[in-house]
């Protein structure tokens, strides 16, 4: 295979890793890695959910200890590496998750680590200017503290890190996931900048055309194990990468647009004002798909958090197919009452109790629906979270594993999995498929289509153009916390969304 | 998605063995506290054989049962990852409140022992709502109170010991069924709703996910405020039933009543396995704590250890336990 290069070019392989492998107890996360990474490259890593990514990026950044095989950078064996020593060595890696100190301020948590110092004392000014620097332009407020930050600027955070480390070998762990397009294409700009001075990337990302876009060379894990890979990425197509991820073809899912007009049944959501948003009225309709884009503080996922009461609205009223129109919620409790579940766009900070098993955190949000004067219904509860585990297609030995141990992407499934358990009538989405691979990708998107068609409203927060495409009705265009634009039918295309994002 | 199953149960080829070798040592550091417990037993046994007489069993059944109430208490703040110093202190101070309402007021025992209870609870919720609506933290706000209950306690006694208490109220602490204390009853009582709430209630779930996430817990439709006010209370509550069987048992409220029991009422319930960082543990692993800190108390007491060791030994055989339990955690999750 081209992957395993010749002693000959051993002068540029800046990283090698070779017969790797890492078990948790009976799990096997890796095994029988072999692979080289080219100096100054972007190199690829594709695999399904659970696949063994993260944990190959683990490993090499001294994330965690392999249990088995060598990791050599610059030719040299690493022997009892942590990230300290490997963050020494030019390796640095954003992980899939966010890591910030919640506590701490954004210009902080940038320099978490990399403290300018001098005889152990932390240089402020000098850390202070550096990190203003860093943000400018971004839009990130560095004093502010980083749990006041949302999902994205946390995002942002570990990436600008990773990126100003001076580092000679950047990891990144799907960074793109809830970045827009502008992101994307500044991201890119710096990863070509640095590259061009020698620095090295190992890239994952589950979206093709970024594949496509930016790398030289992909490896693509399936089922724990190296599965293929090219050096070639001249010739590579979006089908034949799917292929290669999955094994097998990739069948796309594309929604039958639908028309709703002025239908009688309508869910009504009149004059909400909350932080950042500033809404007159809006109609969604049983059954339909709604897209909803924006800029970062466009009002957009203001309007989904505010809609199921996770941020206080000081006016606004929602009505629920024909009802009297009555105040939003004021807590999720109450929207999960009324019909409307959520899924944030963080699921680390707000979607999954890590420590408790899947089975429950499926159940989770439907515990008063299944119990009994408050004693819970465990027939109830294993039917429904086995439902929803098979629906979702996770990813795990069974329903008492605990959900930390899970790979990102079943991570994100398990979190979907408790909101549909809710059974509402109006579905908010935050970016639904962020992290999960393309195939399972389709069945998301296939799950909800049909959710729809049984007549939940579904409303789709995402930064994913492609997806918003494939799987809506309509899309609402927001800006300063209203709606400035609708699109519906045959105009969703990807380049009008494109264009929308970018102007 | 296709063969997950191969990968996710299947071992390491030629690794059968060092797999069961690994998963014995895991029950063993799961199961640290009852083995600890079990080795102690015997080993107090083989130094005193009246370690093993009934008489002593029993004894170590109602010295447990104090503790075991006041550990229960505090196992539930722990657990939505909050912390409550004032247990004890609340003991001593509502069992005065509940033997005033006997003598000062006159009120029959089982009401004024129903109001001892009352106090006891009000507290917890008194902290519950402090810590919740006033967002203050919970280790100083409940430090605070346990300087203002057990000064509560020394002003109400004046330092003198209350024991005019009535026979229905001592009752429960000195009646025996076939020679066995029934005591301990209520502590096995306690247990059983307590375990029955967190397994099988929604309250119990609900304290689970805060513990363990509570802006996630939040994002899932649970009111946090409200579950931690809840844990607060019914801690309060357990710490007012306690009171009653503590004094009921010495028959005697002292002006410093139920503060010694301070140390050990936090480390039975974290030895037991309850997590102070919140959402993990269980009822089983808070009476094995009790149970072996009641052990090596009594124990040390009949093994003919000088008094001035008693203290340094206890302390090193509950170290011994956390460590292990540490390890366990470092390797096995
Ligand atoms: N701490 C752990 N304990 C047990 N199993 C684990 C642990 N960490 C990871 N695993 C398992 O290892 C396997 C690989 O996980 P990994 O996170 O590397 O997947 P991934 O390729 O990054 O997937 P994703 O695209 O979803 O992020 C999964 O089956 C996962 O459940
Ligand atoms: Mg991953």
């Amino acid at each position: 295979m081209s992957l395993q290069s010749s002693q000959s070019e051993k002068g540029d392989v800046v990283l090698r890793v070779e017969d790797l492998g890492r078990t948790y107890g009976a799990v096997i996360a890796l095994q029988n890695v072999t692979l080289d990474i080219q100096r100054g490259t972007i190199h690829g890593l594709l695999g399904e959910n659970g696949a063994g990514k993260s944990t190959l990026v683990g490993l090499i950044s001294g994330q965690r200890k392999p249990t088995s095989g060598t990791i050599y950078l610059n030719g040299k064996p690493i022997e009892h590496a942590d990230v300290k020593s490997m963050e020494h060595a030019g390796v640095f890696l954003v992980t899939q998750e966010p890591m910030i100190v919640d506590h701490l301020d954004a210009a902080e948590n940038l320099m978490l680590g990399i403290w300018p110092s001098s005889k152990g004392f932390v240089n402020w000014r000098t850390l202070r200017a550096d990190a203003a620097r860093m943000l400018e332009g971004t839009g990130i407020d560095p004093r502010m503290r980083a749990d006041k930050l949302d999902a994205v600027a946390r995002r942002k955070l570990n990436i600008l890190r990773a990126m100003f480390s001076g580092g000679n070998v950047i990891i990144l762990d799907e960074p793109t996931t809830s970045l827009d397009a502008d992101d994307r294409t500044e991201l890119f700009g710096f990863m070509r900048r640095l590259k061009a001075e020698g620095v090295t990337f190992i890239f994952i990302s589950h979206y093709n055309d970024e594949i496509l876009e930016i790398c030289d060379a992909v490896s693509v894990l399936r089922d724990s194990r190296l599965a293929g890979g090219t050096k070639d990425m001249s010739t590579m197509t979006s089908e034949a990468l799917s292929e290669l991820v999955l094994g097998r073809g990739l069948d796309l899912f594309q929604r039958k647009r639908q028309d709703f007009g002025v239908e009688s049944a309508r869910i009504e959501i009149r004059d909400v004002a909350a932080q950042g948003v500033r809404l007159e009225a809006l109609d969604l309709h049983p059954g339909e798909i709604v897209g909803f884009t924006g800029l970062p503080g466009s009002g957009a996922k203001e309007l989904a958090r505010a809609l199921f009461g996770l941020i206080p609205s000081s006016s606004g009223s929602i009505s629920l197919g024909g009802t009297q129109g009555t105040r939003l919620p004021g807590h999720p409790t109450e929207a999960f009452d009324r019909g409307i579940a959520f899924l944030s766009d963080d699921r680390r900070r707000d979607g999954l109790v890590g420590q408790m098993s899947i089975d429950q955190n499926l159940s989770l949000s439907s515990l008063s629906r299944l119990s009994k004067l408050n004693f819970i219904d465990f027939g109830e509860i294993r039917s429904i979270s086995a439902r929803y585990f098979e629906l979702m297609g996770i990813k795990a030995p069974g329903g008492d594993v605990q959900v930390d141990t899970l790979s990102g992407g079943n991570q994100q499934k398990v979190c979907l999995g408790r909101v549909m358990a809710t059974e509402p009538r109006l579905l908010i989405l935050d970016e639904p498929t962020r992290g999960i691979d393309v195939g399972v990708k389709q069945d998301v998107l296939r799950i909800i289509d049909d959710l729809a068609s049984r007549g939940v409203a579904v409303v789709i927060v995402s930064t994913d153009i492609d997806e918003i495409c494939r799987s809506v009705d309509r899309v609402c265009v927001f800006a300063g916390g209203d709606v400035v634009e609708e699109i519906t039918g045959a105009d969703i295309t990807n380049q009008r969304l494109r264009q929308r994002q970018t102007a | 998605m296709s063969n997950s199953s191969a990968t996710l149960s299947g071992s390491p080829p030629g690794s059968g063995k060092s797999t069961t070798g690994r998963n014995v040592l895991a029950w063993v550091l799961h199961n640290v506290v009852w083995i600890w417990l079990v080795a102690l037993v015997v080993l107090f046994g083989l130094f005193n054989q009246f370690f093993f007489t009934v008489f002593n069993l029993q004894n170590v059944m109602v010295q447990a049962t104090v503790l075991g109430m006041l550990g229960l208490a505090v196992a539930l703040p722990l657990m939505v990852a909050e912390i409550d110093l004032s247990i004890p202190a609340n003991l001593g101070f509502s069992s005065a409140i509940g033997a005033l309402a006997y003598s000062e007021l006159g009120l029959p025992w089982f009401l004024a022992m129903l109001v001892g209870v009352g106090v006891g609870t009000l507290i917890g919720f008194f902290n519950g709502l402090c810590i919740t609506k006033l967002r203050m933290v919970s280790l100083i706000q409940t430090l605070a109170m346990m300087i203002i209950l057990e000064g509560a306690l020394l002003a109400i006694t004046q330092g003198r010991t209350i024991t005019n208490l009535s026979d229905g109220y001592v009752w429960i602490g000195q009646a025996t069924v076939g020679g066995w204390p029934i005591m301990p009853v209520v502590f096995i009582a306690a247990i059983v709703v307590v375990g029955i709430m967190l397994r099988r209630t929604v309250l119990g779930r609900s304290i689970y996910a805060v513990g363990g996430n509570a802006t996630a817990a939040n994002s899932a439709g649970i009111r946090v405020d409200r579950v931690k006010i809840a844990a607060f209370t019914i801690a309060g509550c357990l710490a007012g039933l306690g009171g009653f069987l503590l004094a009921s048992w010495q028959m005697a409220i002292t002006s410093s009543q139920g503060s010694s029991y301070l140390l050990y009422a936090i480390a039975a319930p974290i030895i037991g396995g309850i997590s102070v960082f919140g959402g993990r543990g269980n009822v089983i692993g808070v009476l094995g704590g009790v149970l072996l800190l009641t052990v090596i108390q009594v124990g040390l007491a009949i093994v003919n250890v000088p008094s001035f060791y008693v203290g340094m030994i206890g302390g090193f055989m509950i170290f011994i336990a956390v460590a292990i339990d540490a390890i366990r955690v470092r390797y096995f999750g």
